[in-house]
């Protein structure tokens, strides 16, 4: 078992916060979720697990390629 | 043959043997390279060239071309010469067939398995054979190619060697290492499918460490994670050498064996279609919720028959392979899922490569449309961006095939004519709940008005802005030629598709990309 990071796939500002600190997600479920381009776009734990830590703040600015949350799994 | 001969043993007559001799180096070469080296394979779940074959083949379709091929600098010590080629029935339809023997040599490439590949590929495009490429070789023979003498003699004796003019649809599987001609066949070809642990790169890690003074992870060099999501050189990535093999199989089922043929036709499967009374429910209530285009895409076709190709590569968009009653057709959607279905330079190539494909073997396309534009910014433009949206543009607008339009929800901007919209669709349809503009209008107002929200007549300018994007006024002048219930979008597709068929070419295209690049 080790811990992978999440990253943003688009540059945008983090709209909301779907995933807690502790918290099981299932594989592909979401964490945060960016608005960019006037969308909602989810940033997903692709093999999900356990969220270890989240690193962006609601309403925060986020680019692409930044890591989000770091998961153990 | 008198009382006398017929009494002697078979070794005492010429004839007899001759034939021995043929029983002992058909066992030769059928032996490939040793039991050892055989065995080793199986331990480690890898087929052998011959299983690869077999596999492949229907059952006892196979005639071999090239068995008694040897080494022609060392004769008698390359069975088969580390290449198999011949010919075999892929359900029911003849293919050629080249399969690297990496038991011999490293099936690296020679004068006469050089000579066997050049011969299978005239075959292929003479008669109309889709060509498979079972794809692990170590690259040149050593030390044949060493020298002038080594590079004149070896290299450059088939100018048409490399040449891709899509006579046929060429198949590859990447099976293990692959440097060399593996790797060449394997990025010439319409389709390639990786098996995790092959390798994919121009020349070995032994050679690459050499040559830059470092030690090179081969996986990084050119494993299937590189080739799926950062090259798009992996059209499909699955887990054995069996998987691999049947992609190869279900992907020529899809296409015609040559280009002057339309698609085979198959049976409709039952429930096909059941999916679309709820196909409204997979669109999300609110316009910037994202969602799966792939679940509508799978909900339109004919069941099962989604053959997605580069799923991991310029996600913001999905190509692949499907049947609407039976009949071929290519999908191109946005898939908002993915930074909004705003459409990226990987994308780009991914749909470029794609019309190329469907456009070369008579494959009608279908456009599902729901993106916000081209991603735009300073790293799209040094990605150069300009350019492959128009070699997109360029290729949409090259297809003789019949392409459809249908816009499920956003098209915008530039993104609106790459995508289908005006003259570049044969037919355009919109769903009720499609929105087209130049910009979002949020932005729109701010260019158009100065406004920005909260000021006076931001309000009164976006409602206004905002109506006019609705599908109505665009139907009122014929720019989209059918509003349709979602619900009806493969009845419609169905039927368009008919009205569409290429009935003066007999079903097939004029193929103005058949010389396009086969990789991007």
């Amino acid at each position: 078992m080790g811990t992978y990071e999440v990253k943003a796939e688009v540059t945008g500002s983090v709209w909301k916060i779907v995933a807690a600190v502790g918290q099981e997600v299932e594989p592909g479920g979401t964490i945060v979720i960016v608005e960019s381009m006037k969308m909602e776009i989810p940033v997903v734990a692709e093999d999900g697990g356990r969220v270890e830590a989240i690193r962006v703040e609601e309403g925060a600015p986020v680019a692409e390629g930044q890591v989000v949350a770091v998961m153990a799994g | 043959m008198n009382q006398a001969q017929a009494e002697l043993p078979p070794q005492a007559t010429a004839a007899g043997r001759a034939l021995q001799e043929y029983e002992r180096r058909l066992a030769a070469a059928l032996a490939m390279g040793g039991p050892d080296k055989l065995a080793r394979r199986r331990e480690a779940g890898l087929l052998n060239a011959r299983e690869r074959i077999a596999r492949l083949c229907d059952p006892g379709s196979f005639i071999e071309s090239g068995l008694f091929g040897d080494s022609a600098l060392r004769p008698g010590t390359a069975p088969g010469d580390g290449k198999v080629t011949g010919f075999g029935r892929i359900e029911g339809r003849e293919a050629a067939v080249a399969a690297n023997d990496f038991t011999v040599m490293g099936a690296s490439s020679s004068a006469t398995n050089g000579r066997k590949i050049g011969h299978l590929k005239r075959v292929a495009a003479q008669r109309g054979l889709p060509l498979v490429f079972l794809g692990e070789s170590s690259g040149a023979r050593m030390p044949d190619h060493m020298g002038s003498r080594g590079m004149g003699t070896m290299l450059g004796n088939d100018g048409t060697q490399y040449q891709r003019l899509r006579e046929t649809p060429w198949a590859a599987a990447t099976l293990g290492y692959s440097y060399g001609s593996s790797s060449w066949y394997s990025v010439l070809s319409d389709f390639n499918v990786m098996r995790k642990g092959a390798i994919l790169a121009v020349s070995s890690p032994l050679l690459a460490s050499l040559a830059i003074r470092e030690t090179v992870d081969p996986e990084a060099l050119g494993g299937w994670r590189l080739h799926a999501e950062t090259t798009g050189f992996a059209d499909m990535v699955v887990d054995t050498d069996e998987e691999a093999i049947d992609a190869v199989r279900a992907f020529l089922g899809y296409l015609p064996g040559h280009c002057n043929e339309a698609p085979p036709v198959r049976a409709v499967p039952a429930g096909s279609g059941e999916g679309m009374r709820d196909i409204l429910g997979l669109l999300p209530a609110s316009r910037t919720q994202v969602y799966d285009m792939r679940r509508i895409v799978r909900a339109i076709v004919d069941r099962d028959s989604y053959f997605e190709l580069k799923a991991r590569f310029g996600k913001v968009a999905t190509t692949g392979l499907a049947r609407l009653d039976g009949r071929t057709v290519g999908i191109v959607g946005n898939n908002p899922m993915v930074k909004g279905g705003a459409l990226d330079t990987d994308a780009c190539e991914k749909i470029t490569s794609f019309l190329v494909l469907c456009d070369s073997f008579n494959i009608p396309v279908v456009m599902l449309v729901d993106t916000p534009g081209f991603v735009i910014g300073t790293e799209a433009e040094r990605k150069r961006a300009p350019g492959k949206i128009m070699n997109f543009m360029n290729a949409l607008s090259l297809m003789t095939v019949p392409k459809l339009s249908v816009i499920v929800r956003k098209s915008y901007g530039q993104a609106y004519l790459n995508m289908g919209g005006g003259r570049n669709s044969d037919e355009v349809a919109a769903w009720p709940t499609a929105e087209v503009s130049f910009m979002d209008t949020q932005y729109g107002v701010r260019i158009v008005h100065g406004l920005e929200p909260g000021q006076p007549g931001y309000d009164e300018a976006y409602g206004r802005m905002n109506q006019d994007s609705e599908v109505w006024p665009m139907a009122g002048v014929f720019a989209v030629q059918s509003v349709i219930r979602p619900q009806d979008t493969r009845d419609y597709l169905i039927r368009m598709l008919e009205v569409h068929r290429m009935r003066p070419g007999n079903g097939t295209g004029s193929r103005l990309m058949r010389a396009w690049p086969t990789s991007y």
